[in-house]
C-alpha cells in the first residue's frame, strides 16, 4: 500500500511534469480565487470575468507580437494555507507574469508575504479589502481594484455628519469586512467629527432572529441603525426585524446592504428611511461595457466583485503589455497604465490599447468598477455615493467625500 | 516549467510539509500515545502563531504587543503560550474520555477562534497581525526559502528526537498502557490523570511551535489559517494515514497528504479549460476518497504503530 501511495504521488508529479511543458508562446496570469471554502459561491462568477478580460485580450491581438494571454485558475480556499499554495505553483510551476487574486484578505497577505513580494511578481486583488494590505512592504507590487474598507467607512461617517445624523447605533457582522468597515466608521464619526454612538455590537452571521440584539441596540436612544453587513443574507434578517418590531426609524447601509434582495423583500415602501452607500463605478459608460460584455458570455454583472475581477484582470493585462511581457516590469507599468494622465481606455478596447502602448502615447484605464489610480500603496480611493430606494430601486443622494 | 521553479515549489511543499508533521507529532502524542481525542488543534495552532506574532511584530497603536523581540523567544513564547492554554484545559476535559474529550476540545477551539477573531486590542480580530519579521527574510526568493525550510527542519528534527526517546523511555510504555488499559495503570500505581495531562501540554505545545512557525513563513496570521477544516481536521488525516502511534508514520502522513492536496491541483488543472473551477473540487474529493481507502484497507496506518511482542488482536480499538 505504501509503494502503491508512492506510486500514486509520483505518476501525478510525472503527469503534471510531462503535461504542463508549456507552449512557448503563452503568457500566463495566475488567477486565484476561493474556489472552495467559504466564498465558493461568489468565486466562479468572479473567475468568469476574469477570463473574459483574458478572452477579449486574445481576440484583440493577444500579447505582444500575437502572443496567447492564459488565465491559470488557482484555489486559494479563502485561507492562508490555499492562498501560498496557489501562488506559489502560480509562480513557480506555470510561470506567470503576474497574479489576480487571492480573493480574501487573509489569503491575500500570505501569499504577497512568502510568496509573490519575495519573487517579485505583481499581485492585485479583486476583492481582499483589508487596511492590512496597505500596510504590507511591498516594494509596489501589490495592487487591488476594491477600495479599502477604511476608504468607505470614512467615507460613510462624513456623509452622514453632513447630512444630519445624529446619534447612531452601529451593528457589524463579525468578519474582516463588517468589523473593518465598523472601525474605520467609528474611528472618523466619533474621534474626527464628535458624533455619538451609543452601541457598538458584532453579530454572527446566520442566526433566525436578532431581536434580543437589536433590543440591545436600541437601548442608547439612538434613531437610526447602521449596519455593516450584507443585504442578501444576515443584514436582510437584521433589517427586517428593525422594522417590524420599530426599533429603529432611519437605516445606514454599507455596499454589502445596496443589495437589490432588500427591495425585493421588504418593499421599496417601506425603506423610505434606509440609505446605502456604494461605488459609483455604478453609472459610468464603462460599467456598460462591462456589463453588457459580461452578459454576452452568459456571466452575471451585478455578481459581488465581478466587475472589480474583471478590472484587475483587465489592468495586469495592460501592465504586463506594457512591460513586453516580462514579469520585472509589471508593478512600475502598473501605475502607468491608470494613474489619471493620458488616453482613457474603457472594458473591452485591447485593440486601441495596445496600439497606443506600441505608439508610446500614455493611457488610463477607465475601469467597469472606478477610474483606479492607484496611489503609492497600490490602493485605489474609489469613488462612492450614498443611494436612497426610490420608485425605480436605487437612487443616487449625494456623493461621498 | 523552468527547474528553478520546480526548486522553488519543492522547497515551499518542505516547509509545509515540516510544518504540519509538527502538528502531526503534537497530535500523535496525544493521540497516539496517551489516546486523548483532541479536536481542537487549530486552537493551540492559534496561541502559540499568535503569540509569537504579539513577541516579535512592530508595534501597531491600539493593539497590544509590538514588542519586536527576536523570533526565536517568539517561538519559545509560543510554545509556553500554548502549554499554559493547554493546562487548564486539559485539567478540566480531561476528565472526559474519547468521544467527549473531542466535544469539549472543538468547543474549546471554536472559543479560542471566536475571541481572535472579535479582540481589536489583542489579536487586531478579524484583520488579523501582519509585517511578522521572517527569519533570513531580506534574502532573495530562493534563498530565504531554503533557509526557512533549514530552520523548519532543524526544529522538526529535534522534536521528532525528543518525541522518539519518549516514546522508547518507561515514560513512553507508560504512557501505552494508560492508552490501552486505563485501570491496569491505575492499579499499578501510575497516577493516570496526571499523565494525560502531561501528554496533552506536551502535544499543545508542539502545536503551538508549529503555529508560530506558520505565522512566520506567511508574515502575517488571520482567523482564516485557523479554521477547522485546515487546521484540525487535516492533521487528523495526516496522522491516521501515516499511523497514530508512531512518530515517523506522522510526519509521513503529513508529506503524503501535502503531496497529493498539492500536486492534485496541478494535475487537475489538465482538465479542459471550461473545467477549471470545477476540477478544484476533486482535490477534495481525493482526500476524502484517500481517507476511506486507508481506513479501509490499512486502519493501522502508512507506518505502523512498533508493537514488542504479539499485541496485535488487542489493539483495535481497545478503548479509543
Amino acid at each position: 500500500m505504501k509503494t502503491k501511495l508512492f506510486a500514486l504521488a509520483a505518476g501525478l508529479m510525472t503527469a503534471t511534469a510531462l503535461a504542463s511543458a508549456p507552449a512557448q508562446a503563452d503568457v500566463k496570469i495566475g488567477l486565484l480565487g476561493g474556489v472552495s471554502g467559504p466564498i465558493a459561491a461568489m468565486a466562479p462568477a468572479m473567475i468568469d470575468a476574469a477570463q473574459l478580460a483574458v478572452q477579449q485580450v486574445n481576440e484583440q491581438g493577444g500579447i505582444g507580437a500575437g502572443e496567447n494571454l492564459v488565465g491559470v485558475v488557482g484555489d486559494s480556499a479563502c485561507n492562508p494555507q490555499g492562498g501560498t499554495d496557489a501562488a506559489t505553483k502560480a509562480v513557480n510551476i506555470e510561470g506567470v507574469v503576474g497574479v489576480v487574486g487571492p480573493h480574501c484578505s487573509g489569503a491575500v497577505l500570505a501569499a504577497a508575504g512568502s510568496v509573490t513580494i519575495p519573487a517579485g511578481i505583481t499581485l492585485i486583488t479583486p476583492s481582499g479589502t483589508s487596511p492590512e494590505i496597505s500596510n504590507l512592504e511591498d516594494k509596489g507590487t501589490v495592487f487591488r481594484t476594491v477600495p479599502s474598507d477604511d476608504y468607505q467607512g470614512r467615507a460613510l461617517a462624513r456623509t452622514m455628519k453632513d447630512q444630519g445624523y445624529g446619534k447612531v447605533a452601529v451593528a457589524y457582522l463579525n468578519n474582516d469586512y463588517g468589523t473593518g468597515l465598523a472601525n474605520a466608521f467609528k474611528a472618523e464619526y466619533v474621534d474626527e467629527l464628535g458624533g455619538e454612538i451609543t452601541q457598538f455590537a458584532a453579530h454572527e452571521e446566520g442566526k433566525a432572529s436578532y431581536r434580543s440584539n437589536l433590543a440591545e441596540l436600541a437601548k442608547g436612544g439612538a434613531e437610526t441603525l447602521v449596519i455593516f453587513d450584507y443585504g442578501d443574507g444576515t443584514g436582510l434578517t437584521i433589517l427586517r426585524q428593525a422594522l417590524e418590531n420599530g426599533f429603529f426609524e432611519k437605516f445606514v447601509g454599507g455596499d454589502g446592504m445596496k443589495s437589490d434582495a432588500v427591495i425585493n423583500e421588504l418593499g421599496a415602501e417601506n425603506l423610505s428611511g434606509f440609505v446605502a452607500s456604494s461605488p459609483v463605478g455604478a453609472k459610468s459608460e464603462s460599467l456598460t461595457l462591462f456589463n453588457d460584455a459580461f452578459k454576452g458570455v452568459g456571466g452575471d454583472p451585478d455578481a459581488i466583485f465581478a466587475n472589480t475581477s474583471y478590472d484587475a484582470a483587465f489592468l495586469l493585462a495592460l501592465a504586463v503589455e506594457k512591460a513586453g511581457g516580462k514579469k520585472e516590469g509589471v508593478a512600475a507599468a502598473m501605475t502607468e497604465v491608470s494613474n489619471g494622465d493620458g488616453e482613457p481606455i474603457r472594458p473591452g478596447e485591447w485593440k486601441k490599447a495596445k496600439e497606443l502602448i506600441a505608439a508610446g502615447t500614455a493611457i488610463d484605464y477607465k475601469g467597469a468598477a472606478g477610474e483606479h489610480n492607484f496611489d503609492a500603496k497600490g490602493d485605489v480611493p474609489g469613488t462612492y455615493a450614498l443611494f436612497e430606494v426610490g420608485s425605480d430601486g436605487f437612487e443616487v443622494i449625494t456623493e461621498m467625500k | 516549467m523552468e527547474l528553478l521553479g520546480l526548486v522553488n515549489y519543492a522547497l515551499f511543499m518542505a516547509i509545509f510539509i515540516g510544518i504540519y508533521a509538527l502538528l502531526a507529532l503534537g497530535l500523535n502524542i496525544q493521540w497516539g500515545f496517551a489516546g486523548l481525542f483532541n479536536a481542537g488543534i487549530a486552537g493551540f495552532f492559534a496561541v502559540g502563531a499568535y503569540t509569537s506574532a504579539i513577541l516579535s511584530s512592530p508595534a501597531v497603536e491600539g493593539r497590544i504587543g509590538g514588542f519586536e523581540l527576536h523570533f526565536v523567544i517568539g517561538w519559545v513564547g509560543a510554545m509556553l503560550a500554548a502549554a499554559l492554554v493547554a493546562w487548564p484545559i486539559g485539567k478540566i476535559c480531561l476528565r472526559f474520555r474519547s468521544d467527549y474529550l473531542a466535544i469539549a476540545s472543538i468547543g474549546i477551539a471554536e472559543i479560542i477562534r471566536l475571541v481572535i477573531k472579535s479582540e481589536p486590542a489583542l489579536t487586531n480580530a478579524a484583520r488579523g497581525i501582519s509585517r511578522i519579521p521572517r527569519p533570513a527574510g531580506d534574502l532573495g526568493y530562493m534563498e530565504s526559502q531554503i533557509a526557512y525550510l533549514i530552520i523548519v527542519l532543524a526544529v522538526l528534527i529535534a522534536a521528532y528526537v525528543l518525541v522518539e526517546r519518549q516514546f522508547n523511555a518507561p515514560w513512553g510504555r507508560m504512557m501505552r498502557a494508560i492508552r490501552d488499559n486505563e485501570n491496569a495503570a491505575n492499579a499499578m500505581g501510575k497516577d493516570v490523570e496526571f499523565r494525560r495531562l502531561e501528554a496533552f501540554i506536551f502535544g499543545s505545545a508542539l502545536m503551538g511551535l508549529s503555529g508560530a512557525l506558520f505565522a512566520h513563513f506567511n508574515r502575517s496570521i488571520t482567523p482564516e489559517a485557523i479554521d477547522p477544516m485546515v487546521a484540525t481536521f487535516l492533521v487528523w488525516i495526516m496522522l491516521i494515514l501515516g499511523g497514530s502511534g508512531n512518530n515517523r508514520g506522522a510526519i509521513l502522513g503529513a508529506a503524503v497528504v501535502w503531496i497529493i492536496w498539492s500536486v492534485s491541483e496541478i494535475a487537475t488543472d489538465r482538465l479542459p479549460h471550461e473545467y477549471a473551477v470545477q476540477a478544484k473540487y476533486i482535490r477534495l474529493f481525493l482526500i476524502g476518497l484517500m481517507l476511506q481507502l486507508v481506513l479501509r484497507f490499512r486502519p493501522e496506518g502508512l507506518l505502523p504503530e512498533p508493537l514488542r511482542g504479539d499485541q496485535r488482536s488487542t489493539k483495535s480499538g481497545a478503548d479509543h
